[in-house]
Formats: C-alpha cells, sequence, structure tokens
C-alpha cells in the first residue's frame, strides 16, 4: 500500500522536473549523505530520496532480519519506492552497496528503469584467488564488524540513554541519533554482513539498462580494479574515473560528481 | 608533533590532522610511538594507513560521512594499525574545520586497553543473554506446541465418550466429563497464550498493515464478546464516528480489542457499563480506540505492570480470574508492531480505561 512504503521508507519527493532520479543511500549513512548532490537536480527531474529500512528515519519496527539477511531484500525495497510513486523511467543512483542493490531491483523490473548510476560499485568485496580481487580478506570484513560492534555499544547502548536524560542539553540526543545513520547494532551487523559478504558478479552480465560506473581514485572499498570488472562485465556501461579520491565523491567533491551524472545524462538526450 | 607546536608532543593522546581527501598534514610523537612510527614518515601518508584494514571501511562508511555531514565525531572506538602489524584499540574524538586552503579534520585518539577488556566483557554477556532469551522464547514456542496435541487428544475422547460412542454415559459420568472438558478447554487457552507470547518474543509474527475501517470493526468484535457480556450483566456502548481509518493488521487489531473487551468484562461488577470510544488523535496522524470500563480498576503504581507477561494485579485481593496474565503483554506487543501503542490509566475502584493508538490512513505530512 502505498502510504504505507512512504512512511516505511522515509520517502522524500522534490524537484520540478517530472523523469524520476531516485537515489539510493549506502551502507553506513542514509538519505542525508545525497544532500551535497540531490540539490543540483531539482531544477529538471523528480527528485526522491529514501531510507533503506533499517536506517535513517525509517520505520524499524519493518525490518525483518530474513528479508534483509540477503542484498534481494533491499532491492524490493528499491522497488517497492518504485511501485507505491508509481515511478517509470527511473534514473537510478545508488551510492556502494546500492550500486548492486539497484542493479538486482533493475534485472528484476528493468522495464522501469531508464538508466543507472553506480558510484563505486563492487559486486563482491572478498577476494576470490585466482581470478577475482575484491580488495578484502574475511578477517577484514571480521574487523569491521568488531568496530561497529564496539561503536554501537558504547553510543547507542550506554551513552544515548545518558545524554537522553540529560534535559538541559536535548541538541546532544538530536546530534546523537542524527549522527548515527544506522540506529540499530543488530540492524547495522546484518547489513554490513549482507554487503560484504555478497557476490553479484553473476548478476552483472545481465544488466541490460545502461549503466554509468563512477570510479574514484584510491578508493579503498571499491578499488579501481573492482570498478575496471564491473564495467567489463556489463555490456552497456560507461565507466568514468574521478579525480576525486576516497569512496565517497558525492560527499567529498560533489561538483565533479554533478558533472559528471549531468554529462552522461546530456549524452542521452541527443543520442 | 610535526609540523605543529611542539607542545603536542607533550600531550598524553594522540593528535594527528588530515585534510578531507585523508592526507595527514601533522602528526604527534605519541601517535607515532604508539604506532611504532617517526612522527615525520606519517606527514604526507593517507590518514587510512593508520588503520587496520576493517577500520578502514569503517572509516569510509561511518567516520567520514559523519565528519563531513555533522563535522564532529566524538567518543568513536577505531582501530589503529601498528608498525609490526598487530592492533591497538583507541577512542577519537574528531572535529571538522573548513579553511582557505581546504577543510582540515583534527583528530584526538587515546589508547583503551582496560576499557577494551571490559567492552568485551559486556558484549559477549549481552550476546549470551540474548542467545539464552531466544532459546527460551523457542523451547516455550515449540514446548506449547507439544502441549497442545495431547491436550486436543483429551477434548477429542472426551466428545466421544460424550456422544456415546463408546457405550452409556450415565448422568454423573456426563457431570465429570463437562468438568474434564472444562479444565482442558482453560489449559488449552493458557497454553495458547504462552505460544501467541512465544511467538511475538521470537519476532515470528508478521503484520500485514491495511485500512482498518474502525465503526465496523468494533461492532464485529463486541459481537464476539456479547455472550459473556450477557453473562455477566454488564452492559455497553459506542461511541465511534463512522469513517475513521487505521493502517492495522485487522486480525491482531480484533484479537487486541477482543482482549481488552474480554479483560473489562472479567473486571467489572455486574451492572457495570463498557464503554468503546473511537477518536481521532488530536496529532492528526493517529487514531485512537478506547475501553474503558466500571470496574474494580488498577492502582496506579501497578499501571505499567499489567503490560509485564505474566503479572495479574489485583489477583491478590480479588476474586481469582482466570488467564495467564499473557493477554496484555501480547497486546501491547502487537499494537507496537503494527507502529502503535498501547497504554492505560485507571483508577482504584473506579474502572479502568486502556488506549489503542494506531497509524492513521489519511496521507501524513512530511
Amino acid at each position: 500500500m502505498p502510504v504505507d512504503i512512504i512512511v516505511r521508507n522515509n520517502v522524500r519527493v522534490s524537484g520540478r522536473g517530472s523523469q524520476p532520479m531516485l537515489f539510493a543511500h549506502g551502507f553506513g549513512c542514509d538519505q542525508h549523505m545525497w544532500r551535497f548532490i540531490a540539490p543540483a537536480f531539482e531544477a529538471d527531474y523528480r527528485v526522491v530520496m529514501f531510507d533503506y529500512v533499517g536506517a535513517g528515519h525509517s520505520d524499524l519496527g519493518a525490518y525483518d532480519a530474513e528479508r534483509y539477511s540477503t542484498l534481494d531484500g533491499y532491492a524490493q525495497d528499491v522497488l517497492d519506492v518504485v511501485h507505491a510513486l508509481d515511478l517509470r523511467d527511473v534514473i537510478f543512483v545508488g551510492h556502494s552497496v546500492s550500486s548492486m542493490i539497484g542493479i538486482l531491483a533493475a534485472n528484476r523490473e528493468p522495464a522501469r528503469f531508464a538508466r543507472l548510476i553506480l558510484i563505486g560499485p563492487s559486486p563482491r568485496y572478498v577476494n576470490d584467488p585466482p581470478r577475482y580481487v575484491g580488495g578484502f580478506e574475511r578477517a577484514d570484513i571480521e574487523g569491521l564488524l568488531e568496530t561497529m560492534d564496539r561503536n554501537y555499544i558504547g553510543w547507542a547502548n550506554f551513552l544515548a540513554p545518558a545524554i537522553m536524560k540529560n534535559p538541559d542539553r536535548p541538541e546532544l540526543g538530536a546530534e546523537l541519533t542524527e549522527s548515527f545513520c544506522s540506529t540499530d547494532p543488530v540492524i547495522a551487523r546484518r547489513f554490513a554482513e549482507a554487503t560484504f559478504f555478497a557476490d553479484n558478479r553473476s548478476d552483472l552480465p545481465k544488466v541490460t539498462v545502461p549503466a554509468l560506473v563512477l570510479q574514484c581514485a584510491d578508493d579503498m572499498i571499491a578499488p579501481d580494479v573492482v570498478g575496471e570488472y564491473v564495467h567489463r562485465a556489463m555490456p552497456a556501461s560507461t565507466l568514468r574515473r574521478m579525480q576525486a579520491t576516497g569512496h565517497c565523491p558525492h560527499m567529498s567533491a560533489p561538483e565533479e560528481t554533478i558533472a559528471l551524472m549531468r554529462e552522461y545524462l546530456a549524452g542521452l538526450a541527443t543520442a | 608533533m610535526s609540523d605543529a607546536s611542539p607542545s603536542l608532543d607533550a600531550l598524553p593522546c594522540g593528535v594527528v590532522s588530515f585534510t578531507d581527501d585523508g592526507r595527514i598534514v601533522a602528526v604527534n610523537r605519541p601517535l607515532a610511538e604508539l604506532l611504532g612510527h617517526a612522527a615525520d614518515d606519517l606527514v604526507g601518508r593517507h590518514v587510512e594507513t593508520l588503520l587496520t584494514v576493517g577500520g578502514r571501511i569503517f572509516f569510509q562508511t561511518h567516520l567520514y560521512p559523519i565528519l563531513r555531514l555533522h563535522g564532529v565525531a566524538s567518543e568513536m572506538f577505531v582501530l589503529l594499525r601498528h608498525s609490526d602489524g598487530t592492533d591497538r584499540a583507541a577512542l577519537m574524538n574528531a572535529v571538522r574545520h573548513e579553511r582557505d586552503t581546504g577543510a582540515v579534520v583534527d583528530c584526538v585518539l587515546m589508547e583503551v586497553r582496560e576499557r577494551r577488556k571490559f567492552e568485551d566483557a559486556l558484549l559477549r554477556a549481552r550476546r549470551e543473554a540474548e542467545d539464552a532469551n531466544r532459546a527460551k522464547s523457542e523451547f516455550l514456542a515449540n514446548m506449547s506446541h507439544e502441549l497442545r496435541t495431547p491436550l486436543n487428544a483429551i477434548g477429542g475422547y472426551v466428545q466421544l465418550i460424550e456422544l456415546g460412542i463408546h457405550g452409556p454415559v450415565t448422568d454423573a459420568q456426563r457431570e465429570a466429563l463437562a468438568r474434564v472438558t472444562r479444565s482442558q478447554r482453560l489449559l488449552l487457552r493458557l497454553v495458547n497464550d504462552v505460544l501467541n507470547l512465544a511467538r511475538v518474543e521470537s519476532g515470528r509474527i508478521e503484520y500485514s498493515a491495511e485500512p482498518v475501517v474502525l465503526d465496523t470493526l468494533v461492532d464485529s468484535v463486541l459481537q464476539m464478546v456479547e455472550p459473556q457480556m450477557a453473562t455477566a450483566r454488564v452492559t455497553h456502548e459506542v461511541i465511534a464516528p463512522p469513517g475513521l481509518v487505521a493502517v492495522a493488521d485487522r486480525e491482531k487489531l480484533e484479537q487486541i480489542l477482543l482482549n481488552l473487551l474480554s479483560n473489562a468484562v472479567k473486571f467489572t461488577p455486574a451492572g457495570g457499563v463498557i464503554t468503546v470510544i473511537v477518536e481521532p488523535d488530536p496529532d492528526g496522524r493517529h487514531v485512537l480506540v478506547r475501553v474503558r470500563d466500571t470496574g474494580i480498576g488498577i492502582a496506579s503504581g501497578k499501571l505499567e505492570s499489567v503490560f509485564e507477561p505474566f503479572v495479574q494485579v489485583g489477583a491478590s485481593d480479588a476474586p481469582h480470574r482466570e488467564g495467564t496474565g499473557l493477554g496484555l503483554a501480547i497486546s501491547r506487543d502487537l499494537a507496537r508492531g503494527m507502529g502503535g501503542e498501547l497504554t492505560a490509566v485507571s483508577e482504584r475502584a473506579r474502572g479502568s480505561t486502556f488506549t489503542i493508538r494506531l497509524p492513521s490512513a489519511g496521507v501524513p505530512e512530511r
């Protein structure tokens, strides 16, 4: 039911255009991460942002451990939003793990999607020797999980209640809940496992929707060889290497990100 | 401190500054020593190289977004990497400043050794508690299921005997069989309650939200309890403006309302009145269904505990009421599962009002 999905996924719609541009955030954050680039597209597109169930201001009560134990459950969130707003001709913009989530969604209902813009995609984070380099060993991911556990145990479970009981400084509580994009440690951990232990290599050749791959320099999460792999495995893809370094060019280099997206989309208009 | 004030080298903590793209511009000696490096070697490197690989992923997925979006990160746990390959746990506070030359993040790091052990113990304890609780719920769910099978057999065979299928039945036997049936039904209901609670607790309940027209639903549930009300000589009235619609799982909402009405009947003396009121929440985004009785009431200090499993308030000084005391615990869990809430207000000897709050089907303002 549409109303339900809008609330469940904290869907926000803005912009004056008609073609929908659907922004899907990555692991560890929520739709706030788009705030440096999304406004640039409001003049020409119908900008749609949302939080996956379990992230940001989504309805945590709608969380289903089984559904969200794989990226398919998250892809269903994308399709639920698409159907709730009856979006067609969608330009999907996904960061990091949302690139694969968008691919899964587009493979299930290709007719709904016009283009995919994938920022820092990786179909598999863990190395699969001898032929595939993802950049990580399983032990590295365990290290991430430990760091997450400790931060959540420190923040969410102990500090947050203490701060919430500090009525003379309510801004502390607000800041805290805003800061932690994923509020529930169990959900965050399961999302991390679904993300970093996924293997979506076989989904890439099935993509029929044209895609832009934005590859940062020195991205340790999705290294250059992975971007190259994604590009080669997806027949209708364009690979653009960025000046921006790191894994979050939409936050560290919004101008360059916007320019490359515009250039790609303008190419479509004239083609 | 390399490229910075030498006094920072005297601090009992690590200090590092890096640009938005991660390049280290300054680092103090204590941090360099903690990681087995010379301070000068670290300047110009990427800040990620100070972290374990897992720590780097955390930096990219959590820390960087927080610093970029909020400018501040406080008391973050990070795993640093020593030059010998071992790791060092540290707590970090960081602030991001916009400067003419670009943004710089200033970071203070303190190694945490004892605290890490303490957290290990806490984490272990929490997982054990969660596992134990899950095991308990699963045991209850399985056990209740196992208990129902023989209970159903008892009920079935008693019926066969009553029907005279195994030979003629005397009046005395018939009366005894009626007692067996009553006890069997009571026991079955208790087992079902435990099973329901275990299901709710183990998160195995699925909700299917749909628009539910409340006045119609209230009417249909009232019909189910009318026989009970007649026996208890309790009357009812309904104040429900037509057209109020909630987003809820119809069956679950019926279950909650049935539970509240049955309770109201149980705890209201003959001649009492039960009132069901449906009204919009003043917040404009929810609807309220209230069940008010003129019963024995609940002392204010005990109001919250009626929602605890296995609690029956008033059982000590009131006539014995049958039931497991699970109904309200289950009902509250169900209400919350639908994005709502179940609350109560009450006054001793004056009666109680239980309120179900549910999302309204109107499009909320976002």
